[in-house]
């Protein structure tokens, strides 16, 4: 034993922390590990929930603790050295290290205490209540994880690891600290026309799916094992998870498979709380009829309930808040007030249109199965320009810039823009004001999509608007997720850029020079096209706008970079405001509900 | 005496006045006088009469639907937020200043008010129409607009419940337990707005509905895209005068309602409705 524990002494010595890429054994326990203790100072802890006993190659019995993930966590680890600081750790027995091991337990759960947040109808506010818990827990220095089994958005995300999963949850892992990972989101549906899905699983695209199949065959088969798989991972790396439902749980008619909601509470064994949305009234006839509604066992589960989006004085609702108190013997947590963030929007429900008065308006046409559309967040978050969604042909000529924003379905789309106007108004304004694609939005201006092995659709070919010299082929079943950064050619100052790509198909360029240079996995390439007069350009990129460097492009072309300095946004970059608003957020919900209550709830 | 029904809904934007319109140009087509109430509207989208008086747009779009010149009597009451928690009351047709709402008299003068403009409109109809404002089961507010004026009127009630955000089943079922039970004896049917997919999933939930709350459903209605003046839209801007240019925009108007019924007459048991109008509470 004397040589391990040297090296772990040399390894304290050193600082050295995190996984250890090179190791041949990696990830011997799982990805993202921490391998500082690759030795445990702990072995043999003969703790049952992390380890057993096993018959070993020589016959003998053996310590196994090959599932254990608790010193592999970076918190632990972290606190481990912190424990052992200055300590003359070789001369310890076991008996004095396992006390260590117990202290830690005390703020390091084994396994993590889960607490789920459910919505009596869609809109709620559920997304944002999980985002200010795991911000709020994780204050209190807990390692946190959100969880949302099944999401249905058209706004993704690619994580680090390539995997794409829905954006919120990206949002709330920010808010946890935490890097976002397929776990969080094991299932996200993207509708693609009405009835049929792209199910996504692990961050992967695994196959379209109606309704009906997809209830009916896909969950009671797979359904449990992705929630379970998912969980009990996330369960051995944190010590808490805050899962999000979907839609209202106190939908009767809902398939038994149904793993959003109240299944994966059970699954996950987690008390629940119920968020109610006052602003459209009804609030306690919601909270009442949920909660009476569900069977007892399933009703059992509530612990809490929370009213959220109050204008106005909350004082007002205390009689109400007893009464219902008393009739479902549910604890009212708190009144949570309505409160303006600026933060990713998820769905299509929240698309705001820009605040009357602007200055300048740059239009996004509202095409019917727009995805991504937080790329326009920051475009709105500028002083003195409002962002448009256009509906109306007619109303194309009157913004400022013109953008074909992300689609689900580019060639579904191009028919639509063609057969209700659009195209007729793109081409009486092309040339007038500049008109920019992002995405599918940008394998629109193309000169033709071609489609021979019906990636997208059952359509060969489809002539583009043609405003770029590409083409954009589909030749195989591929989907491109992946993390980029790089800059606009267009820049001198080659300042860096960042974002992702969500795509199938491919845009080669003809004439037209690239628009971007840039990087993924280390490999360089180009991105995009541009019209030498800068009257229309197009990009893979999402979030695009995030970074300075293409805002000020788009300013100059209205010609009023001068007049309209962005400075809100210019030193205080998209992250800087995210933070910000996660921090607010946090404490508006500090301030308006019990947070002993919440912690009791969940059990820390 | 003219016969009456009233829709309420277990949330605001549920689809009522739209409905409460459909409802009137129907009964207008079969050849019945209609005229559309709403005792309280709030909103700041106000339109003003021949007479120059003002009231909630809502009801002067359902007055063209049953082909009527709108009357500030077909909304008493009307009150516009005019900013910090402080709003400005319209009683029949004009401003006041001097209702305190918070007392206890003038809840008997509000009460009057809506009482006088209903019988006002009773002696020029065969059936009116009614809409409630907001939810009935705010049990911390005292509430002129819902149950209180039913009961005045005696009129059967009709619950919409919206499904576009999920939850309609429980929005129904918590709403109908939280009324008072003299108010739950009102409640004759139910119907279900916005909905958009496979409507069979829904029979289910529908049968446990009528069973838990002792009536009929009356049908799901499709969610809609059609323009309709809004409350809360800036449509027709905050003074309401209606010029003759945006005459073309009634017309607009009517013509989606005509489409719209068109749909409702697909999707609403009209023949259980008619049965509810014809026996009223007894």
């Amino acid at each position: 034993m004397i040589d391990v524990d040297d090296k772990i002494m040399s390894q304290f010595k050193r600082g050295e922390m995190g996984s250890n890429l090179e190791c041949k054994y990696y990830p011997c326990h799982y990805y993202g590990q921490n391998c500082t203790h690759c030795f445990c100072p702990f072995y043999p802890c003969e703790d049952n929930e992390l380890g057993k006993y096993i018959i070993g190659r020589s016959g003998k019995w053996v310590w196994s603790c090959q599932d254990c993930y608790w010193i592999h966590r970076d918190d632990v680890s972290e606190e481990c050295l912190r424990r052992f600081k200055g300590k003359d750790w070789s001369s310890m027995s076991i008996e004095q290290r396992l006390d260590i091991k117990k202290e830690i337990e005390k703020k390091h759960f084994k396994r993590a205490k889960p607490i789920m947040v459910l919505g009596a109808t869609s809109g709620a506010g559920k997304s944002l209540m999980v985002t200010a818990m795991c911000r709020l827990f994780s204050n209190m220095g807990y390692t946190v994880t959100p969880y949302k089994s099944q999401n249905m958005s058209l706004n993704s995300f690619v994580t680090e690891y390539g995997e794409e999963i829905a954006r919120i949850q990206d949002l709330q892992a920010r808010a946890a600290r935490k890097v976002a990972r397929s776990h969080m989101n094991p299932i996200l549906l993207k509708p693609i026309k009405d009835d049929i899905s792209q199910v996504i699983i692990y961050g992967v695209p695994y196959k379209d799916m109606d309704v009906k199949t997809y209830y009916d065959e896909f969950l009671p088969e797979r359904g449990d094992e992705i929630l379970v798989s998912s969980l009990d991972f996330l369960k051995k790396t944190n010590d808490i998870i805050v899962m999000e439902g979907a839609g209202s749980p106190a939908e009767i008619n809902l398939s038994e498979y149904e793993i959003a909601n109240l299944r994966a509470a059970e699954k996950a064994d987690a008390p629940c709380i119920l968020v109610v949305n006052i602003e459209r009234g009804g609030a306690f006839a919601y909270l009442y009829g949920t909660i009476m509604i569900l069977e007892e066992s399933k009703r059992k589960r509530f612990k809490g309930a929370i009213i959220n989006n109050m204008r106005g004085d909350a004082t007002s609702l205390e009689k109400g808040i007893g009464d219902i108190e008393e009739m479902t013997g549910i604890p009212v947590l708190g009144v949570v007030p309505h409160i303006d963030l600026e933060l990713p929007s998820e769905d299509s429900m929240d698309i705001k249109d820009g605040e009357l008065g602007s200055r300048y308006i740059i239009g996004v046409l509202r095409l019917p199965r727009i995805s991504n559309f937080t790329d326009f967040d920051a475009l709105s978050l500028m002083d003195g320009v409002g962002v448009k969604y256009i509906s109306d042909p007619k109303e194309v000529l009157d913004v400022n810039i013109l953008i074909l924003p992300g689609t689900k379905s580019t060639i579904e789309d191009m028919i639509w823009l063609r057969e209700n106007g659009f195209e007729k108004a793109l081409k009486q304004a092309h040339g007038k004001i500049p008109i920019i694609g992002i995405c599918g939005g940008f394998q629109m201006l193309g000169k033709t999509i071609i489609d021979v092995n019906s990636v997208e659709s059952n359509i060969d070919s489809i002539e583009g608007l043609g405003f770029l010299n590409c083409t954009t082929y589909f030749d195989r079943f591929e989907k491109k997720t992946i993390q980029v950064e790089g800059h606009l050619n267009t820049d001198p100052l080659k300042r860096n850029i960042r974002g992702y790509e969500i795509h199938m198909g491919r845009t080669e360029n003809e004439t037209d020079p690239p628009l971007n240079r840039v990087r993924a996995n280390g490999k360089n390439s180009d991105d995009g096209a541009y019209d030498p007069d800068m009257m229309v350009y197009g990009t893979y990129i999402h979030g695009y706008f995030d970074l300075p460097p293409a805002r000020e492009l788009l300013l100059s072309l209205i010609g009023e970079q001068e007049r309209l300095k962005d400075d809100r946004i210019d030193n205080k970059q998209m992250d800087q405001v995210i933070e910000e608003n996660l921090e607010k957020l946090t404490k508006v919900l500090e301030g308006s509900i019990d947070i002993e209550s919440l912690k009791r709830i969940v059990g820390v | 005496m003219a016969k009456n029904v009233m829709f309420q809904s277990t949330l605001s934007g549920s689809g009522k006045s739209l409905i409460t319109a459909a409802v009137c140009r129907y009964l207008n087509e079969n050849g019945y006088n209609v005229s559309p109430f709403k005792s309280l509207n709030i909103s700041l989208n106000s339109y003003i009469t021949v007479e120059g008086k003002e009231m909630g747009i809502s009801q002067a779009f359902q007055s063209w639907a049953c082909g009527k010149e709108p009357s500030h009597y077909m909304n008493p009451l009307l009150l516009k937020a005019t900013g910090n928690a402080a709003s400005q009351l319209i009683v029949n047709g004009s401003p006041n200043r001097e209702i305190d709402r918070k007392d206890d008299e003038s809840w008997d003068i509000l009460t009057a008010v809506v009482r006088d403009a209903y019988m006002h409109l009773e002696k020029k109809s065969d059936i009116i129409v009614i809409e409630g404002s907001g939810t009935p089961a705010e049990i911390n507010l005292k509430d002129i607009a819902n149950m209180t004026t039913a009961e005045m009127f005696k009129a059967p009630v009709i619950m919409i419940g919206d499904i576009d955000t999920g939850g309609v089943f429980a929005g129904l079922f918590g709403t109908y337990s939280l009324l008072e039970n003299r108010h739950k004896k009102l409640l004759k049917g139910f119907l279900i707005n916005k909905f958009r997919g496979e409507r069979s999933i829904l029979r289910s939930g529908i049968k446990i509905m009528e069973r838990e709350l002792g009536v009929p459903g009356l049908g799901v209605i499709s969610y809609q895209r059609y323009k309709f003046p809004e409350e809360d839209s800036l449509s027709l801007g905050a003074t309401g005068k209606i010029t003759s240019v945006e005459d073309d925009v009634r017309d607009v108007w009517l013509n989606n309602l005509d489409s719209f019924l068109d749909l409702v007459k697909r999707e609403l048991r009209f023949d259980v409705l008619n049965k509810i109008i014809e026996n009223g509470l007894s």
